[in-house]
């Protein structure tokens, strides 16, 4: 049997929708699946590492004492010695080697190219976009300038950071302010829409940034986008992609919110994201056409692998369409829509679990060192035997 | 190995064997052969739990007594033997006692039905005499198979326009119809009775005290072979139900085989009723999708399209007959029609529900007979554009025919191409494996050792416009 690490948690604002999106599907399709040995490693909100197999249920994270029954566990700690174990220190240490990681961590640390840092320096497989295109499309403004590069549509912006803020308000705001306006305030590197405000005049927008900088120090302000139908589009795949169907979240404000975006609706099981949604999206076959094109050329652009989530922006009287944001880890995998689309939860996750070890498989195959004789050449005393 | 042994010496084995005794409806018999086969008596309540009921604390207050008093005994009896057999002595009474029990624990229960036998005489005389006065129409249904669902059909169409009643879930055995009986005012058009048959003559006692005036044979097959022992023995008891009707009216399954051979016990006035149609009521056009069967139903001159929401295309002939049997009542066409219209699936019989993804489950789990099975492989078969599941533990009590009989099934679930397999672990599943294999099956097998772990496991295979099929349930007692 494969040993899978599912690593969840984290010191993130996204750490609760993390744990949801670590069991449904990923191990609940894992243990269904007869296939492979399940290690649930669960990062505390104070940085804690711990991996006990009754964390495999849910329900030990309802539970009303779930903080004192995390405080009699004993830490896990991490081997890198050629591959990834996971270390129960103790008389006689336990260790488990673990074949593949499965991050399902998001936001910061998680989703934004740290953890996958560092499970490339272990030399393990892993789950999903790899540090790279995870840092990018974290940050939106690193995503948006990448996407202009190549010529893909993404709304007029402009960017700051804390200290540009403070030092040079009055030129930010003037070019914040030849933007097309109502905008949209952000914070650059969080998701799940946290401290995200629609600014519709210029006495709203000072606090806007605010809230913003209180959650980030890089902020993005872009225009919003008329006559707005937003949709998104879940891919898989390496080099081959498989698109799921293109969906549009029914929100019912304005703005899709964090508590709307996970807790409300409460379809039992149902897992991040599963309410509220048009599967698939009823904008026409022109429209999601160009949607699907623009998603493959955005996750080919953005160096995506596993799997990632496109957003787009559609103005649908002018039949314009802007790529918003990447998701490098959908909450839930968007496992709703897939299903929808005829990929199951267990072949989705097992799916992620191949792409992971086929892709590490060839960047074995490259070649990170050479011989050199640098260190000969340099100047200094020789040591003599 | 050695929780097995000690599994005896836990408190939870008295409960074990009090739990056994009640699934097994408190039958001798099926707690026996339980008992004969179990070695690990730790884990017994799988399918279902203990209800709690006034004949089980008793059970437990008798065991109790029983344990309490044997080791009282042995305790009082080698205060009089000396110190080197003492222990020895102790240590018997403490290996046996278990093993004691479960055998003493039927007293109580021997002793109630002793007590039971006149009580029952007299309420079965009470009963007898009550349907002899009975004016209206008394419909009897026999058969190793499909009595509820022929029931539940003739039901909904005869009471478009008939008051009806029958003995509620499957009460089909002498008790469960005088209790049933008890209860009528005596206004009822038509009553319908299943009867149940477990041992040669069940059948002929029920008619003896019903009276019916017309029969139902809905089939003979494998059903509670390990009970008959062999098939003509199922037949013979079966068709004890053509033997007291005589002359009159018995309707006939002549989709099954040896309903069909031994068809001529049912002298001339039977009605041979198959998915063509019954007497002069014929079928035509039938098709059958997860939304329901459609028909064209033909009664002498006059011709309609109805459509019923049962799943499968051997519920033509059950509707058939229940067409046929209105229109005798003298029912116009368009009660017919209305009440073909209002049948639908019974709780656990091919009961089809959609979930929020567009995965629909059709729930099979009462079905645990090979012709049922065929049934619904055969309605499997012809769903196009939907990928199938079937999921199955196999079928309980196939007797001797266990291995042909899931062999059988292993090969048609291959021949219907049915994309993925679900086989529950156990005695006969590797069976149907056998059978998926010679029929060189090119779907996918997938084992899982209970069936939970299978049902937990079915929201992450399926995707939207799959077809699962749950088929039987795997009762504790054969475990």
């Amino acid at each position: 049997m494969k040993e899978i690490a599912v690593i969840f948690g984290g010191k993130s604002v996204e750490h609760d929708v993390s744990t949801i999106t670590a069991h449904i599907p990923i191990i609940e399709a894992l243990l269904a699946s007869n296939k492979c040995d399940v290690w649930p490693v669960y990062i505390a909100k104070d940085g804690s590492w711990y991996s006990n197999k009754k964390m495999n249920a849910l329900a030990y994270f309802k539970q009303p004492d779930f903080e004192e029954q995390l405080a009699r566990e004993k830490k896990v700690g991490l081997s890198f010695d050629k591959g990834l174990s996971l270390v129960w220190p103790g008389i006689i240490p336990k260790t488990v080697r673990i074949d593949v990681v499965f991050p399902s961590m998001h936001g910061t640390f998680g989703e934004d190219g740290s953890l996958m840092g560092l499970l490339r320096m272990a030399g393990v497989p892993y789950v999903g976009c790899d540090m790279a295109s995870s840092a990018v499309a974290m940050d939106k403004v690193f995503t948006k300038q990448v996407l202009t590069q190549e010529g893909i549509p993404v709304t007029p912006f402009v960017w700051f950071t804390k200290k540009e803020w403070s030092d040079e308000q009055a030129g930010l705001l003037e070019k914040i302010s030849k933007l097309h306006w109502p905008v949209f305030v952000k914070p650059a590197h969080l998701g799940s829409s946290i401290g995200i405000t629609k600014v519709k005049n210029e006495s709203e927008l000072e606090n806007a940034i605010e809230v913003a900088l209180h959650y980030d120090d890089k902020v993005l302000v872009e225009e919003s986008v008329e006559n707005l139908i937003e949709v998104t589009l879940p891919i898989m795949g390496n080099d081959t992609l498989r698109l799921a169907e293109v969906e549009r979240p029914l929100n019912k404000t304005e703005l899709f919110d964090f508590t709307e975006k996970y807790m409300s609706g409460g379809k039992k099981g149902g897992g991040a994201n599963s309410a509220y949604s048009q599967i698939p999206a009823e904008i026409g076959d022109e429209l999601t056409a160009t949607v699907k094109e623009l998603g493959k050329e955005t996750y080919r652009v953005l160096g995506c692998s596993g799997i990632a989530r496109v957003d787009f922006l559609i103005d649908s009287k002018a039949n314009k369409i802007y790529v918003n944001e990447v998701n490098t880890l959908p909450g839930s995998l968007y496992h709703h829509n897939w299903k929808k689309a005829g990929v199951s939860s267990m072949e989705l996750v097992l799916g992620l679990v191949s792409l992971a070890e086929e892709r590490f498989k060839e960047q074995e195959g490259l070649t990170h060192t050479f011989r050199s004789d640098i260190l000969d050449k340099i100047g200094g005393p020789k040591i003599s035997k | 190995m050695i929780t097995r042994i000690f599994s005896r010496y836990r408190p939870r084995y008295v409960r074990s064997l009090i739990y056994m005794l009640q699934a097994s409806e408190y039958g001798f018999r099926d707690y026996l052969a339980w008992y004969g086969r179990t070695k690990d008596f730790s884990t017994v309540e799988k399918r279902k739990q203990l209800i709690k009921t006034k004949k089980v604390y008793a059970l437990y207050i008798f065991a109790y007594a029983i344990i309490i008093v044997t080791l009282a005994s042995v305790y009082y009896a080698i205060s009089f033997a000396d110190s080197s057999s003492k222990i020895i002595i102790l240590a018997c009474a403490a290996i046996l006692t278990p093993y004691l029990l479960a055998y003493v624990i039927l007293a109580p229960l021997a002793l109630i039905k002793l007590l039971q036998v006149p009580a029952e005489f007299v309420l079965m005389a009470q009963a007898r005499k009550k349907l002899a006065r009975y004016k209206g129409l008394k419909i009897a249904i026999a058969g190793s198979f499909g009595k509820t669902s022929m029931r539940e059909i003739l039901k909904t169409v005869l009471s478009e326009n008939k008051k009806v009643a029958s003995p509620p879930f499957s009460y089909n055995t002498p008790l469960g119809i005088c209790k049933f009986v008890e209860g009528l005012n005596g206004l009822e058009d038509v009553l319908i009775f299943e009867l149940g048959e477990y041992y040669p003559g069940d059948v002929a006692k029920l008619c003896k005290l019903i009276a019916p005036h017309i029969g139902i044979i809905t089939g003979v097959n494998e059903a509670h072979l390990e009970k008959f022992g062999m098939l003509e023995k199922t037949a013979r008891t079966i068709f004890e139900l053509a033997d007291y009707l005589k002359k009159k009216p018995v309707y006939i399954n002549g989709e099954n085989e040896l309903a069909r051979k031994n068809a001529n016990r049912a002298m001339r006035n039977h009605i041979i009723y198959a998915r063509s149609g019954a007497g002069d009521v014929s079928v035509e056009s039938a098709k059958s999708d997860p939304s329901g069967t459609f028909l064209r139903l033909m009664i002498g001159n006059v011709q309609f399209n109805v459509k019923s929401k049962l799943l499968g295309l051997h519920n033509a002939g059950p509707l058939a007959v229940s067409a046929h049997i209105a229109h005798r009542l003298g029912f116009d066409m368009k009660r017919i029609k209305k009440g073909i219209e209002k049948t639908s699936a019974f709780p656990h019989r091919m009961e089809p529900r959609e979930d929020k993804h567009g995965v629909i489950t059709i729930d099979d789990s009462y079905n645990g007979n090979p012709d049922g099975v065929h049934a619904i492989i055969e309605f499997l078969s012809s769903l196009k554009g939907h990928r199938r599941f079937y999921v199955t533990p196999g079928l309980v009590e196939m007797g001797s025919r266990t291995k042909d009989v899931h062999i059988e099934i292993g090969q048609r679930l291959a021949r219907a191409g049915i994309e993925k397999v679900i086989l529950i672990r156990n005695s006969v599943t590797s069976y149907i494996e056998q059978g998926l294999k010679e029929a060189e099956y090119s779907g996918e097998i997938l084992w899982f050792d209970d069936a939970l772990l299978a049902f937990n496991a079915l929201p992450h295979l399926t995707v939207k416009g799959d077809v699962v099929l749950l088929q039987n349930d795997w009762p504790d007692q054969y475990s």
